[in-house]
């Protein structure tokens, strides 16, 4: 019996041990790694990319110790509001919706929608979508986008935009809506489809990207911002801009 | 048949109250409660949904009716003297037994879609109907060697050929040990069809992932698709148990 009440004290102990190491010593970074080239994996199944590396300069700017995880983009913003991480770096678009639920830093980037089809295909306005087949990747703007042109397309939702590029390219569906970078790089840059693909235009309105973090954490929004800020007028941002966006 | 220190709910004695009714009201009312005393957002899923419902109606009942044929198939082709056809049916439920659905429908929908494209309601039916075929196949097998053997050596030497012996005689009487794991089966497919949300199909789970993902009403919306599907879920359950009833009139004698 005392054995087991020394196993159980032990397991306790450990388990309070290793929750306030977790929780006191760094902040957990999500990111949904299939969003090339903001996020996304590199060889070595490490989470790399544009917002990535404007996170690694954060934390030397600000302090704040932070570590990147690849989270699903699927709930990503319920288990921030549940509190499983604490700031989603991931290309989020600042929208008023999102913003009654999650608090966000001052904008990190900015980008337009874009439409990519198959090359040679006619494509120039939302309106041309109409009865044709837009892949995206559930819960982005690009699909909210398409949703509020009230253009009559057959919207299909992917788990993330790669399968959706997949079935561009097997030619399932005719259209894939997504952030203008993610578009380029898939049209231009990524291998098996940069021939066969073409991005056909991109929508009139910009978005931002914030980093998100639970409501009235305003401790680290303060932070954060103050590190944009800074980074911007070093001119590391810019650095980072021609790195990932380059050409 | 049902031992005596079994209790029995008496046709009088509040036989209405049992587990399957007071789940399905309990469900109902549930819902019917939340939707009225906060329409705006649990009417709101409740009115995003019917299109989801009816592609998961429709990939179910399009599975169900080629899974139940093959698993006849396959349990016949089990039990078959005929090597050749019982290695294949053996090589099949092997196979199929040892690879997750969700990855069935992944190769078959993206990793075939190099050779062969089909389209995400055919996919999804394939892969649903030829995993849970092979489920049944098993079932079939074992409900039809729970049969005597004295009941097919009785056709046989009234002239029955081996067609007519499995279909007039063995399998009218294994129908009734079969039914129940096959109604089951049925009920675990139509949940695994949530599935098919992975190809894009805009069945019930899809269209309330697409709901939460656009309002940030995680809560609302998966309480009201788990209440839908537990409602679709324990009718098909009382259909598969109304069949059973007809079937059992064997007990009914006494």
């Amino acid at each position: 019996m005392s054995m087991f009440r020394t196993l159980l004290c032990a397991l306790v102990a450990s388990v309070l041990l290793f929750s306030n190491a977790q929780a006191a010593d760094k902040l957990i970074v999500a990111s949904d790694a299939c969003w090339p080239p903001m996020e996304y994996l590199d060889g070595q199944k490490n989470v790399m990319g544009y917002s990535t590396d404007y996170i690694k300069e954060l934390v030397k700017e600000t302090g704040l110790q932070m570590e990147v995880r690849n989270i699903a983009w699927d709930g990503i913003f319920a288990g921030l509001i549940a509190g499983q991480y604490d700031i989603v770096a991931s290309s989020v678009t600042i929208t008023p919706e999102r913003q009654k639920q999650m608090g966000f830093t001052i904008p990190y980037y900015q980008v337009r929608q874009a439409i990519v089809v198959k090359k040679g295909a006619a494509c120039t306005s939302l309106a041309d979508l109409k009865g044709k087949k837009v892949g995206g990747q559930i819960g982005t703007t690009g699909i909210f986008v398409v949703q509020a042109a009230k253009c009559d397309a057959i919207i299909r939702e992917y788990e993330d935009v790669g399968l959706a590029m997949e079935d561009l390219s097997n030619g399932r569906i005719d259209a894939v809506v997504c952030d203008g970078p993610v578009a380029g790089y898939y049209a231009n840059k990524k291998e098996g489809f940069a021939n066969k693909f073409q991005v056909a235009f991109k929508t009139g309105e910009t978005e931002d990207y914030g980093f998100a973090v639970q409501k009235g954490r305003t401790d680290i929004i303060e932070k954060l911002n103050k590190g944009i800020l800074s980074l911007r007028a070093k001119g590391v941002e810019k650095a980072l801009i021609a790195k990932w966006m380059g050409e | 048949m049902v031992p005596e220190r079994v209790a029995k709910a008496e046709k009088k004695d509040w036989a209405f109250i049992n587990a399957w009714s007071l789940s399905l009201f309990g469900a109902i009312a549930a819902l019917f409660t939340l939707c009225t005393l906060w329409p705006e957002p649990y009417l709101d899923v409740l009115s995003f949904l019917p299109d989801g419902l009816f592609v998961t109606f429709e990939v179910t009942v399009l599975s169900i009716s080629c899974a139940v044929p093959l698993g006849l198939l396959t349990g016949l082709g089990r039990i078959s003297k005929n090597r050749a056809i019982n290695l294949l049916a053996s090589t099949y439920v092997e196979i199929i037994r040892g690879i997750p659905l969700l990855v069935q429908i992944f190769y078959i929908y993206y990793a075939l879609a190099k050779f062969l494209q089909v389209s995400g309601l055919t996919s999804a039916v394939i892969a649903i109907s030829f995993c849970y075929g092979a489920y049944m196949g098993e079932v079939f097998r074992a409900g039809i060697m729970a049969i005597s053997k004295g009941q097919s050596e009785a056709a046989r030497s009234l002239g029955f050929n081996r067609f007519q012996t499995m279909f007039y005689v063995i399998l009218p009487q294994a129908w009734r040990t079969i039914l129940p794991p096959v109604g089951n089966e049925c009920i675990a497919m139509l949940k695994d069809t949530s599935l098919v949300s992975v190809m894009a199909m805009p069945d019930l789970m899809q269209r309330g992932r697409s709901f939460a993902a656009k309002t940030y009403l995680y809560f609302e919306t998966y309480t009201i698709i788990a209440l839908i599907y537990l409602i679709i879920t324990l009718l098909l359950s009382k259909g598969v148990s109304f069949m059973e009833t007809r079937l059992n009139y064997y007990d009914k004698r006494k």
